[in-house]
């Protein structure tokens, strides 16, 4: 991807991602066999051009090491309330460390996010367990996102943003 | 120890919905969302197949797929690797996964997006717990195993159809907690099956019909395998059939030989179960709910095992009632009353056996041609006591095949006479006799089938 392009979220995406969303992380191996795990919180670079997902270190372990060995990554951010859904891959992945203010933004998105469900009937006991990471066992995964695309179930699902 | 998949079909019921990881031939990752895991069986699990999507594509060229999974009551988060085998798109599977997506759809707002194009199936390679928190399960709903013994025990006492229906309905109330069902009988000569007993419902429905393949009874009659639903789901639900037949009967309530079937206004857990004796099936159990995913996997596992015992049953008696008349007990006790009053008209269209008892629809069907057949021999004898053996052989009466189970009929016809409140009775006076009782005066008239 050239500097000179525009990044490829505009802001309302940008907004979009940092929302009370559900995230997905999906990986491969050297083998192409497949590894998941489960973001708690999002950041975006102030110029639009960079991710940073937040993710317990433990429950992600193959995830970090695929993404160590390949920089690829796949993350899938999705709204339960209105099904819309946003895949962005990247093939400059890197593991970094959590930065100081990490904890208290992944207990943020964790509420957020388990409230957004409560709405809608779910246990947000349940939610809040499923997102809950101990601070010393966060870990990132920074990346440029460089192919992205809307899947919200529908006749549009898997439009790219960007030819 | 290492971990089955039984043990976490808890997972599986979509409350929590899934996710799946797959891997293009060229090393790109893709992470999607999951409408629909199924449990196949203890080493397969099947996905649906809605879109012809990255995650579609990459399976086709790289069969490996990671599947995160939650408990939705205690949190455990769990992840499988899959390989795909095989795509079905017909059949019990392909029709289970439609049914119960329909469910999904209409739940999450997708009705009219969500179609099922086929039921991928995957075998089950691993399972691993994720480390992470997790809550004390709730205590459990119910012993469902000791409402199954409980429930079969009682069952093994019954020693006539009439009260065998009457006791699974029983049970499923006392032991269950299950307050709406009905038990429907396979004509499949016809294609159709026939409601003998239900429990529940304003109406009974008795004699009411539905098509084979028409919502999930007769989805799970046609397919034989059980079908069930957690969410409410237009295209399967019986209320909108009932109210169409309203409707209809509204316009032409004189004509109409439909009988309204039971159910209720909106069921938003369904459970069709297939009763079968070997390879037969001889009906269908149905329970329904108005609360959402009320019927589990392991309500799914105590109601097939509970029809698989009422099949068993059904045909136990079947077979013993058969011969067994003793035809001169059968009038012992009950002197013909003579009728009085004014006359009722009885008619029957020989087009499809329906009977009408003044202006108004009593029955059809093989279950009306039994009454016209009692009511003319007696006219022209004045007999009152039949037994089901003479019945079964009565060529007038055109029963399906011989293995029909005219008890059915009998009690179908028998409790339809009683709910119509009308002169006349069809009443058991011992294992295989009965009596006709007829309290006003009849008048006998047939309309020929056209042509």
């Amino acid at each position: 991807m050239d500097h000179t392009d525009p990044p490829l979220l505009d802001d309302e995406l940008a907004a979009f991602v940092c929302r009370e969303v559900s995230i997905t992380v999906a990986s491969c191996d050297d083998d192409r066999i497949p590894h998941l795990a489960r973001g708690t919180g999002c950041r975006i670079s102030p110029d639009r051009r960079q991710l940073t997902v937040l993710l317990a270190a433990p429950a992600a372990a193959e995830v970090l090491a695929d993404v160590r060995g390949s920089g690829r990554v796949a993350v899938v951010f999705s709204l339960p309330a209105t099904h819309r859904t946003l895949q962005l891959k990247g093939v400059d992945a890197v593991v970094v460390s959590a930065a100081p203010s990490d904890a208290e933004h992944a207990a943020r998105h964790a509420d957020a996010f388990a409230s957004g469900l409560e709405l809608l009937g779910y246990s947000a006991a349940v939610i809040r367990s499923v997102l809950q990471a101990a601070p010393a066992e966060l870990v990132a995964i920074r990346f440029t996102p460089s192919f992205g695309s809307l899947q919200t179930p529908g006749p549009e699902a898997g439009q790219a943003l960007r030819a | 120890m290492k971990l089955k998949l039984d043990a976490i079909r808890g997972c599986l019921d979509g409350a929590i919905p899934g996710t799946i990881a797959t891997c293009s031939a060229d090393g790109v990752p893709n992470a999607a969302y999951l409408s629909q895991v199924q449990y196949v069986d203890a080493d397969h699990v099947a996905l649906s197949w809605q879109f012809f999507n990255t995650t579609r594509r990459n399976i086709l060229a790289n069969p490996f797929a990671r599947v995160a999974l939650i408990d939705p009551l205690t949190a455990a988060h769990y992840r499988l690797l899959l390989r795909y085998r095989r795509t079905e798109e017909e059949g019990p599977l392909f029709e289970i996964m439609r049914a119960k997506l329909a469910g999904i759809a209409s739940h999450t707002g997708m009705a009219g997006v969500f179609r099922l194009l086929g039921a991928d199936v995957y075998r089950v390679l691993e399972i691993v717990q994720v480390p992470g928190a997790t809550l004390p399960p709730p205590p459990p709903r119910a012993n469902l195993l000791a409402a199954l013994r409980a429930s079969v025990e009682e069952l093994c006492l019954c020693s006539e159809l009439d009260g065998l229906l009457a006791q699974t309905l029983d049970c499923l109330e006392r032991h269950f907690d299950i307050h709406h069902a009905m038990i429907l009988m396979l004509d499949s000569s016809a294609g159709r099956l026939y409601t003998v007993a239900s429990k529940g419902y304003d109406a009974s429905g008795i004699g009411s019909e539905i098509a084979l393949g028409d919502g999930v009874i007769g989805v799970a009659a046609r397919e034989r395998t059980p079908i069930r639903i957690g969410h409410f789901a237009a295209d399967y639900s019986y209320g909108k059939a009932i109210r169409d037949n309203l409707e209809r009967s509204g316009q032409a309530a004189s004509m109409d030989t439909e009988i309204p079937l039971p159910g209720l206004p909106r069921a938003n857990s369904q459970l069709a179960v297939p009763i079968r004796t070997g390879q037969r099936v001889l009906g269908v159990l149905y329970v329904e709910s108005a609360q959402e995913q009320r019927f589990s996997y392991d309500d799914e596992d105590v109601m097939v095992s509970l029809a698989g015992g009422l099949g068993a049953a059904m045909q136990l008696l079947h077979h013993g009632t058969q011969d067994h008349c003793d035809e001169n007990r059968g009038t012992a006790h009950l002197p013909p009353a003579a009728p009085t009053g004014p006359p009722l008209q009885v008619r029957h269209f020989g087009e499809n056996d329906s009977i009408f008892l003044d202006a108004e629809y009593l029955i059809k069907g093989v279950a009306g041609s039994i009454l016209w057949t009692l009511l003319r021999d007696h006219a022209e004898t004045g007999r009152t006591a039949f037994s089901n053996r003479e019945l079964r052989l009565d060529p007038r009466i055109r029963l399906p095949d011989i293995s029909d189970n005219l008890e059915a009929r009998l009690i179908l016809l028998s409790r339809r006479l009683v709910e119509r409140k009308v002169p006349i009775r069809i009443e058991k006076t011992s294992r295989g006799c009965f009596a006709l009782r007829v309290e006003r005066p009849l008048q006998l008239s047939h309309v020929p089938a056209p042509g």
